[in-house]
């Protein structure tokens, strides 16, 4: 069954607006005796905007059609590439990881040239290590 | 008013060598950018702004604004030379730069494209400069009730005219004002939606979500489209007819209304919020065809077309910080970034900015002319040079500056923690895109999330909370008013239902 994309993410935002006004901001929001204006109402006015415009999306969706699935898929291992290399990055520090990090991506992006790759995972990272250790002067991650 | 001294000493700050050098930098660096396709000027921004940190306010700020207008000037060469546009803007100028590329004469319409970049880019700064400061002054009268009203109307009038849909762009909009509200309270000073990460106290910071929307998102969505090869584009035949390479003073000239009017178009459509630059170029083009004596010349390599589509889009940066310098709002994603340079040196950008800092926003006038020089200067000199890079694979591009975006990110929120804050903005920012919301209204509101909170607490203050007390402010009735109507006229044009 094809569900619209429209659809799809106006549930997502109607169950965000829901959890949003019931549970989120009560929980997450304390509220101070006096002043004009309450720490909650913002975020409650805006869980208000949300559920209402979701409904709407629901019940009155665009043909917008959203990318194919392999995109997705794509975009989520590239993501996690990213978050596995700050993870680690944590750990060893950027001159370690961004050769490899600079290598993975070029090859999932499916870069075989012995040279380019050499420039990307060597080059480009040692040049980014010189110019913020030395003229700015600044930490590395 | 500003001092004439402080006019005089603003420009003479601008004219300083280091800046000069900092915006040839930029430029270049703009050009280069934009003319890779997938980078473009406003990646580079965001990815830059970080390594401004050490720079003196004018110098940076001057740096970003070179980037802006050197990668509009790029933009146009992968427009002209492959038909793929290396920023949005530039996509109408392809319609006629690429045929007459393939004439055999891709340097006539570069160049051509440079020229008429330059002129309607030259027109909206003199505008701007013209303009900004009696604006700024009718800008100061505005108070709290006035300003929470002026949001309400950018608010409404963006989420009209950015994207498909109205629904989504009022979503897009409230997603933006909830993700500024993370941190601390602005009136009571209690944490809010913080989730126990002491770290958001202070609110997400502004690098971590504008280079993860803006950047990384982007990055993962042409890395999944990527494949790993070189394109085809037109190579430069320098053995041709030296006419076939140079734009002739009288070809310039027979293009002067084409530019003028282009120029205007992108000028007054930069000055609204949310419009932007390429509606500006296609509007232009549009109306240079229209009012052509041979419009079916255009699509066929008609340097009409690239003058009419350059000079629009380039008259768009200059017009889009009128609202920026006098209101404090930005009206598009480059102004934006402008504004968030401003905040981390410190300054708050509206109509105090004149009285509070008048040297440097005549400074930044002083560099944008400058720019406009060095933009012309350096695209003679190295649009030889851009032909080359369009061909530059995407692996070596998009890897580096995801590196670049680590480093500049880490930098700037001190710690991995900021970075990890930008990967979470760049899914839902790849997410936000696939599904039709524009990310453009999501940073503006994240922008004015604070301010929006800070008016609205105010006007509750004045009111004595109760806000229908606004009627007895006529400006800030009719911004409502025309909140309204605007609301319901993109409503009846069925925005929200045509995807």
């Amino acid at each position: 069954m094809h569900i619209s994309a429209d659809r799809l993410s106006g549930a997502f935002f109607l169950l965000l607006g829901l959890a949003l006004y019931f549970v989120v901001i009560p929980a997450q929001v304390e509220t101070p005796e006096g002043g004009n204006l309450a720490p909650q109402t913002v975020p409650n006015f805006i869980s208000f905007v949300l559920i209402i415009c979701s409904a709407c999306l629901i019940v009155r969706p665009t043909d917008h059609e959203t990318r194919g699935a392999r995109s997705f898929v794509l975009g989520g291992a590239y993501a996690g590439v990213l978050a596995l290399c700050i993870f680690v990055m944590s750990r060893f520090g950027f001159e370690i990881v961004a050769p490899f990090m600079s290598l993975a991506i070029m090859l999932m992006i499916g870069e075989r040239r012995p040279l380019w790759l050499l420039g990307g995972a060597i080059l480009m990272p040692l040049l980014i290590w010189f110019l913020v250790t030395y003229p700015l002067g600044r930490a590395l991650p | 008013m500003v001092d004439l001294s402080i006019i005089l000493a603003g420009f003479s700050d601008a004219f300083s060598v280091i800046n000069l050098l900092f915006v040839l930098f930029g430029v270049a660096l703009g050009q280069f950018v934009g003319a890779v396709p997938g980078i473009g000027p406003i990646m580079a921004m965001a990815i830059a702004i970080p390594f401004t940190f050490a720079l003196d306010p004018l110098v940076a700020i001057s740096f970003l604004v070179g980037v802006n207008k050197g990668g509009l000037v790029g933009g146009a060469v992968p427009a002209i030379l492959m038909n793929t546009p290396g920023t949005p803007d530039a996509a109408a100028t392809a319609l006629d730069g690429y045929p007459l590329a393939q004439q055999g004469k891709p340097l006539k319409a570069t160049k051509m494209a440079l020229f008429s970049s330059i002129t309607g880019d030259t027109f909206s700064d003199i505008v701007l400069i013209t303009v900004s400061a009696p604006l700024a002054i009718l800008a100061l009268k505005m108070g709290p009730i006035e300003i929470f009203a002026l949001m309400i109307f950018t608010f409404s009038v963006l989420a009209g005219l950015i994207g498909t849909s109205l629904i989504k762009g009022i979503m897009a909009a409230a997603l933006g004002l909830l993700v500024a509200s993370i941190g601390s309270d602005p009136e009571h000073f209690t944490p809010r939606l913080m989730f126990g990460y002491w770290e958001l106290f202070d609110g997400l910071a502004l690098p971590s979500v504008a280079i993860g929307m803006l950047a990384i998102s982007e990055i993962l969505r042409r890395m999944t489209e990527a494949h790993g090869t070189m394109r085809a584009a037109i190579t430069l035949d320098m053995s041709s007819d030296p006419d076939d390479r140079r734009v002739t003073w009288a070809e310039y000239w027979g293009c002067r209304y084409t530019m003028l009017r282009g120029a205007t178009i992108g000028t007054i459509l930069g000055a609204l919020p949310g419009i932007g630059s390429t509606a500006a170029a296609f509007m232009s083009y549009a109306f240079a065809k229209a009012s052509a004596k041979d419009p079916d010349s255009f699509g066929k390599g008609n340097l009409h077309g690239i003058a009419a589509t350059e000079s629009a889009n380039s008259a768009v940066v200059g017009a889009n910080l009128i609202p920026l310098l006098t209101l404090g709002i930005p009206g598009s994603v480059g102004a934006a970034l402008i504004i968030s340079a401003f905040m981390i040196h410190g300054m708050q950008p509206g109509p105090l900015l004149f009285e509070q800092q008048g040297r440097l926003v005549y400074g930044l006038f002083g560099a944008m002319i400058m720019a406009n020089f060095v933009n012309l200067w350096v695209g003679q000199l190295g649009l030889r040079f851009w032909v080359k890079v369009v061909s530059a694979p995407e692996s070596i591009i998009f890897s580096s500056a995801l590196l670049l975006c680590f480093v500049g990110v880490s930098m700037a929120t001190n710690g991995l923690f900021g970075v990890a804050v930008m990967l979470i903005f760049a899914v839902l920012g790849y997410l936000m895109t696939s599904f039709g919301y524009s990310i453009v209204i999501f940073i503006i509101a994240f922008f004015l999330g604070p301010r929006f909170e800070k008016s609205l607490a105010q006007s509750l203050a004045l009111t004595k909370g109760d806000l229908f007390l606004i009627y007895e402010s006529p400006v800030a009735l009719a911004l409502l008013i025309m909140a309204v109507v605007s609301f319901f006229w993109f409503l009846s044009r069925g925005k929200n239902a045509q995807g």
